[in-house]
C-alpha cells in the first residue's frame, strides 16, 4: 500500500485512497448513466491502489490517469468522461488561480514604469500604497467574475476579445455615472454619509459643498461625476454673498457718515432697508429706492441713496472677487481631494455657460479666469473637465448674452485644454432643449457619455439625476477580419454580437436592480438619482435604475473599413457611406431593444483607454500583422478617423459630425491644432464655429501643452524651453531665475 | 570621508549650483475626453497613439 503521494506543489501527503473513491462517485453522480454501487466504487478503487502500487507511481497527476484508465477498462465510459471534465475545470481554476497570484506578483514589485497593468487607467497612480490596493481587489474582482458570476460565454467572449464588459471589477457593485443637480441636492443641507451639511450660504461654501457632493457620489460609483448646470447651481451661492456684503458696507457708510455705533449704523440700515420691499440683488437696484413702494422717511432718502450706491459697487467688487477664490478653491479642490482611498481624484465634469443672470455669469468668468492662472505653480488643473454649452440666442453669436464668456471659453481653452464644447443646437441635442429649463439642456459626462432621451418614461426626457448603467464594447475590427471583405456576413456576424452584449448588459442590469437604497446611502439615500427619493431605506433600485442607459459601445471603425474595403472613412467616400451604415445599424439595434424592453438601449463612441490596445494586441496575435488594420498598437478611437492620417480639421469634423448624430449615448470629436492656439484665436474659433455648423454633439480642439516645473513656462516646448533656454534635464543658474522671476509673475519658488 | 568632502566642496566652488537638474518637463494631453497631467501615466497603447497624431491644417 502506498504510504504518501506527491502534491502538485511538491509537498508529500499521507496517501487516503477514500479521496479516490469519493472522486469516482462524484463522477458518476454526474452522468445519468451506469450507476455504481458501493461496492463497485470500492472495486475500482482497489484495482487503481494496486495499479499505483506496482507501477510504483505516487504523483497526483499520475494517480488521476490511473483512475481514467481502470474506469475505462471496467467498462465506465461515461463516468471516465464525467472525470476527465471534472480534472480539466479544475486544471482551468488552479490556472486562473496562478495567473491571478503572477498578476499580484506583479502588481506587488514592479514599478508602473514597466508594468502596463499599472498604468491602465492614466488618473490612478498605481505606484501608491492605495492604488496597488484598488488594484488587488480590481484584478481579484475580475477573476471572481469571470469564474464564478458571467455565463460561460460571456465570460469567454469577453476574454477572447470579441466582446469587452467596461468596469468588469464593478459587475457586483456599481453604475457608472450621475449627473448631479446641486440645487436640489443643497436645498435644506445633506448627509454625505457620514456627517451631516447645512444648507450653504456663501459663495466659498457652495464650492466646497459642490467638491464634497461629487466626492461623496464618486465613491458609490464606478464612473465619473459630473454638474450638469454648474452656473445655475451656484449663482445662489454668489447671491447670498453679494446681499451679506452690500448690507454690511451700508451699514458701514452708514456708521462713518453718521459717526454712530456700529448697533446703531445696523439698526438705522435695517429701518431704510425694510422700508423698499423685496431683498437686493445683484442686477437689479442701480438706484435706491427709485419705486414707488418706497416708505422711507424724505429725511433720509439722500443717506439711503450715497449708501445704496456705496454699498452697490463695494459689493460687487468683494462679490467678485470671493466668487474668484471660491472658484480657484474649486478647481485646486478637485485637483487634490482624495477619493477611492487615496488612489486617485474624484472624475469630475461640469457642464455652463447657459445662466444668463448676472450672478450665474460671474461664476463662469471667475471659474475660466481661475483655469487661465492654472494651479499652485501655474500647472494645468487636469479635473474638473469643464465643458462649455453652445447655444444660439445664449452665447453663440454676437450680441448673445453670454457671448463674451463663449469668446472667453475659447480664450481659456486654447490656453489650458479645457473647456470642452458641446452644441445644444445639435439637432439630435435640440429637441429636448426647453428655453429657461437647465433640465432640458443636454449636459455631457467629461470623457463624452450622454444622457437625455428616455424610453421608460417619456415625461422624464431630462438631465439631471440620470446617468449610464454600464456599457460593453463590441471589437469592430475582428468581425471585419472574419468577414473578409463579405458585406453581408459582416452584418451577419455584427448582429450576432449585438445580441451577446444585449444579453451580457441585460445580466448585469438584474444585478443591479437587485441592490438596495442602503447599498448608496448618498447617491440613492439622498435622491441624488432621480426618483430615488421616493424609495425607502431597504428597497431594491430596479425601477429608478431604468431611467438609467444601458449601452453598446465600439471601437476602430476605422481598421473594421480597411479589413472590409481597404480604406477607412478619410480615404474614401464608399468607406464613408458603410461606416455610416454600419453605426446606423447599431444604433437600430439599440433602438429596437429599447422599444422592445422599455429600457434604455443606447450606442455609445466608447472612450476606450485601456481597451485601445487590448483589442488589438488579441487580433495581432489571431490574425497576425494585416496592413492597416492590426499594424499599429491600438486601435482607432470609435468613429474617429485616424490619428495618423494627414487630414484638414474642417474635412475631419465634416466626416466625423454625422456619427454624432448616432451614437446617442455618447461622442467626441478632437481636432489637433499645432503650435499654441492662444496666439491664434481665429483659428480656434473656426474650428469651434465649424463644429457648430456641422451638427456635432461634443467636441474639443488639442494642442500640445507643455510646462517647464523650473522657469514656470507654459505653451509648446519642442527641445528646449522658450523661456529659460534650458533643455530636459538640464539646470538652470539663479541668476536666469532671479531675471525671469522680474520679469513674468509665474516663475515658481525654489528652495 | 575627509576626501569626499573636500572634493565636494571643490565641485561647488568651480560649478555654481544650478536649479532644477534632472527635472523633465511636463507634457499634459487629452485622453479619451479627460486630460493626464504627464505623458508618463498613459498606458503602453495611448503612448503610441499620441506619437502617431498629426496635426490638422486650418
Amino acid at each position: 500500500m502506498l504510504s504518501a503521494i506527491i502534491k502538485r506543489n511538491g509537498t508529500s501527503v499521507p496517501f487516503d485512497s477514500a479521496k479516490i473513491l469519493n472522486a469516482v462517485n462524484r463522477a458518476n453522480k454526474a452522468v445519468n448513466a451506469e450507476e455504481m454501487s458501493p461496492t463497485d466504487l470500492l472495486f475500482v478503487t482497489e484495482k487503481v491502489c494496486k495499479r499505483l502500487e506496482a507501477e510504483n507511481l505516487r504523483h497526483v497527476e499520475e494517480i488521476q490517469d490511473v483512475v481514467e484508465d481502470v474506469l475505462i477498462k471496467y467498462g465506465y465510459a461515461q463516468t471516465a468522461k464525467a472525470y476527465i471534465l471534472y480534472r480539466a475545470e479544475h486544471a482551468k481554476i488552479r490556472e486562473a488561480e496562478t495567473y491571478l497570484m503572477d498578476i499580484y506578483k506583479k502588481l506587488t514589485w514592479s514599478p508602473a514604469q514597466e508594468e502596463d497593468i499599472k498604468r491602465e487607467n492614466a488618473n490612478i497612480d498605481g505606484d501608491t500604497a492605495m492604488g496597488t490596493m484598488l488594484k488587488y481587489g480590481s484584478e481579484g474582482s475580475k477573476f471572481f467574475i469571470d469564474n464564478h458570476i458571467l455565463p460561460k460565454d460571456i465570460s469567454a467572449a469577453h476574454s477572447n476579445g470579441d466582446i469587452h464588459i467596461h468596469d468588469k471589477d464593478f459587475y457586483m457593485l456599481t453604475e457608472t455615472c450621475c449627473q448631479i443637480d446641486l440645487i436640489r441636492l443643497f436645498k435644506n443641507g445633506f448627509f454625505t454619509g457620514h456627517g451631516y451639511l447645512r444648507e450653504p450660504n456663501a459663495i466659498e461654501s457652495y464650492s466646497a459643498l459642490a467638491c464634497i457632493a461629487i466626492q461623496a457620489n464618486q465613491n458609490e460609483m464606478h464612473g465619473g461625476q459630473s454638474v450638469p448646470n454648474f452656473d445655475f447651481a451656484l449663482a445662489p451661492g454668489v447671491r447670498k454673498t453679494f446681499v451679506k456684503e452690500y448690507h454690511s458696507a451700508f451699514a458701514d457708510y452708514i456708521q462713518v457718515k453718521t459717526e454712530c455705533s456700529p448697533g446703531e449704523a445696523l439698526a438705522l440700515e435695517r429701518k431704510i432697508y425694510s422700508a423698499v420691499g423685496p431683498e437686493m440683488d445683484m442686477g437689479a437696484r442701480a438706484e435706491y429706492a427709485a419705486g414707488p413702494e418706497c416708505a422711507l422717511d424724505p429725511d433720509l432718502l439722500p443717506l439711503a441713496r450715497k449708501a445704496h450706491a456705496h454699498a452697490r459697487d463695494q459689493a460687487l467688487r468683494r462679490t467678485d472677487r470671493r466668487t474668484y477664490q471660491a472658484m480657484e478653491a474649486f478647481i485646486h479642490n478637485l485637483n487634490t481631494m482624495n477619493s477611492r482611498a487615496g488612489a486617485q481624484v474624484p472624475f469630475s465634469s461640469v457642464n455652463y455657460g447657459t445662466d444668463t443672470s448676472p450672478e450665474g455669469r460671474m461664476v463662469v468668468k471667475n471659474l475660466l479666469l481661475a483655469t487661465q492662472a492654472g494651479l499652485g505653480r501655474g500647472e494645468t488643473s487636469i479635473f474638473p473637465v469643464q465643458i462649455f454649452k453652445v447655444k444660439a440666442g445664449v452665447s453663440f453669436n454676437p450680441g448673445d448674452p453670454n457671448h463674451d464668456l463663449f469668446k472667453l471659453a475659447m480664450e481659456t481653452s486654447a490656453r489650458r485644454l479645457f473647456p470642452n464644447f458641446s452644441f445644444l443646437d445639435a439637432p439630435f441635442n435640440l429637441q429636448y432643449y426647453r428655453p429657461g429649463d437647465y433640465n432640458t439642456e443636454v449636459a455631457y459626462m467629461g470623457c463624452r457619455t450622454r444622457v437625455i432621451g428616455n424610453v421608460h418614461d417619456r415625461s422624464r426626457e431630462i438631465t439631471c439625476g440620470r446617468g449610464n448603467l454600464s456599457f460593453t464594447s463590441v471589437n469592430l475590427p475582428r468581425l471585419g477580419l472574419e468577414a473578409g471583405g463579405d458585406i453581408r456576413k459582416f452584418h451577419a456576424l455584427l448582429d450576432e454580437r449585438v445580441d451577446l452584449v444585449f444579453r451580457q448588459l441585460l445580466h448585469r442590469f438584474k444585478i443591479q436592480s437587485s441592490k438596495k437604497v442602503r447599498n448608496y446611502p448618498f447617491l440613492m439615500g439622498e435622491g441624488i438619482w432621480l426618483d430615488s427619493d421616493s424609495l425607502g431605506w431597504d428597497d431594491a433600485i430596479e425601477e429608478v435604475l431604468k431611467h438609467g442607459t444601458l449601452t453598446l459601445g465600439f471601437i476602430g471603425l476605422a481598421e473594421t473599413l480597411k479589413a472590409l474595403v481597404g480604406a477607412h472613412h478619410g480615404e474614401s467616400a464608399a468607406a464613408q457611406e458603410l461606416g455610416l451604415e454600419i453605426v446606423g445599424r447599431m444604433r437600430e439595434r439599440a433602438d429596437a431593444e429599447a422599444r422592445k424592453t422599455g429600457l434604455n438601449f443606447s450606442l455609445i463612441a466608447t472612450p476606450a483607454e485601456g481597451l485601445s490596445g487590448r483589442f488589438a494586441a488579441l487580433d495581432r496575435k489571431k490574425y497576425g500583422l494585416v496592413p492597416g488594420v492590426t499594424d499599429r498598437p491600438y486601435y482607432t478611437n470609435s468613429f474617429h478617423v485616424p490619428v495618423y492620417f494627414p487630414i484638414n480639421a474642417f474635412r475631419k469634423i465634416k466626416l466625423e459630425a454625422p456619427y454624432h448624430a448616432l451614437t446617442n449615448a455618447g461622442h467626441i470629436t478632437y481636432v489637433e491644432l499645432d503650435g499654441d492656439p492662444s496666439k491664434n484665436l481665429e483659428a480656434f474659433e473656426a474650428v469651434i464655429r465649424c463644429m457648430y455648423e456641422q451638427g456635432v454633439g461634443y467636441g474639443s480642439v488639442n494642442h500640445p501643452l507643455d510646462r517647464d516645473p523650473v522657469c514656470g513656462y507654459v505653451g509648446v516646448i519642442n527641445e528646449v524651453c522658450p523661456r529659460c533656454g534650458r533643455r530636459e534635464g538640464e539646470g538652470v543658474s539663479p541668476e536666469t531665475l532671479k531675471t525671469l522671476r522680474g520679469k513674468y509673475a509665474d516663475v515658481p519658488p525654489w528652495k | 570621508m575627509l576626501l569626499d568632502t573636500e572634493k565636494n566642496s571643490l565641485k561647488t566652488r568651480l560649478s555654481p549650483r544650478l536649479i532644477g537638474e534632472g527635472t523633465k518637463f511636463e507634457r499634459t494631453r487629452r485622453i479619451t475626453g479627460y486630460l493626464v497631467g504627464t505623458l508618463e501615466r498613459f498606458n503602453n497603447a495611448k503612448r503610441a497613439e499620441e506619437r502617431d497624431r498629426v496635426k490638422h491644417g486650418v
